[in-house]
């Protein structure tokens, strides 16, 4: 008899762990590569921001130094007329 | 062991592989925060690179725009002076090489620039030629010919002092002595470089308390005493308070 109810019982348990495992669901393998994907962009797209970002830094640069380079252009202008009305 | 207890421990260890397959896996709902989570950081990603793009492309057409507005500043620079750029760089060109003479000849030593002083006459010529254009109204080259003016003047300076003589008087007529040269304005001005003259002149004064009526003293170019000339006037001072 008590060998029966530990029989009964160890195969309770046995079956009540598989039905633990098997009911806990988990994402499929579209559903992995889509979340997989989803990293792979946004890693790639966190290159990119720094790579523009670069570029955005170096034209901001160019700019600057350009406008300078017009501002001088239009001083040097008035300092010519100033001299040329002397 | 008894096979209860087998069967007990069987179970607990397959109790446990089943929880750590659990866990190691998303579950459903895990995985739909992980893409939602990633879902909003790539769009958001993706609103700042656009907004990037736009801020460069916008700034790449004003940094042309620029370019263009620079090249139509500088035609209408070289226009006011009746030149034009080729002009212009031409000039540059010119104004260059007279700075390389210059350069040249202000590394020579007192000497040898007196043995190439027609080259400085020259390139006084040149610089006053370029002062002529009136591409020289132009703040960049009105600056270098400012600094090109400069070295030309002292080269001249150096030129004109390094060949210049005294030849000593009577004491009676003159009060000659190199103190009292050396004071002249036309000298120093200063009759504490006295050593100068000295100095300049190893080879007919000996004594620098005796010079001759006649004699044609060099004078050397007026300036800071040199370490040599200092020296020589410590040592004769010395030795005047010694006797």
């Amino acid at each position: 008899m008590n060998r029966k109810v530990s029989i009964f019982a160890a195969t309770l348990l046995f079956s009540s762990s598989m039905l633990l495992v098997s009911c806990s669901s988990s994402p499929d393998e579209a559903q992995m590569k889509q979340l997989n994907d989803l990293k792979d962009e946004h890693t790639a797209l966190q290159k990119e921001q720094s790579s523009k970002e670069q570029q955005k830094a170096a034209l901001d640069k160019e700019v600057a130094e350009k406008n300078a380079k017009l501002k001088k252009c239009n001083d040097d202008k008035q300092v010519v007329q100033q001299r040329l009305g002397k | 062991m008894n096979l209860k207890n087998a069967l007990l421990v069987m179970l607990a260890v397959l109790l446990c592989v089943g929880f750590a397959v659990a866990q190691e896996k998303l579950t459903k709902e895990q995985w739909q925060q992980e893409v939602s989570k990633y879902t909003g950081m790539v769009d958001d990603l993706k609103a700042k690179v656009k907004t990037l793009n736009d801020q460069i492309t916008s700034l790449q057409s004003q940094s042309s725009k620029l370019d263009g507005d620079y090249d139509k500043c500088m035609d209408e620079l070289y226009a006011l002076v009746g030149s034009d750029k080729d002009k212009a760089a031409a000039y540059r060109a010119e104004i260059e090489t007279a700075e390389n003479k210059a350069n040249e000849l202000m590394r020579l030593s007192d000497a040898d620039l007196m043995a190439r002083s027609s080259e400085v006459t020259d390139l006084a010529t040149n610089v006053k030629g370029l002062w002529g254009d009136k591409l020289s109204l132009i703040p960049e080259f009105w600056d270098r010919l400012t600094a090109l003016n400069d070295k030309v003047k002292s080269l001249q300076t150096t030129i004109a002092g390094a060949g210049k003589t005294y030849t000593v008087g009577t004491w009676k007529r003159d009060r000659d002595c190199l103190w009292n040269i050396s004071k002249k304005k036309d000298i120093y001005n200063d009759p504490w470089k006295w050593p100068k003259i000295w100095q300049g002149n190893r080879d007919q004064i000996k004594d620098p308390d005796i010079i001759h009526t006649g004699q044609k003293l060099k004078i050397p170019t007026a300036g800071e005493m040199t370490k040599e000339e200092k020296s020589a006037a410590r040592s004769y001072y010395s030795k005047k308070a010694a006797k």
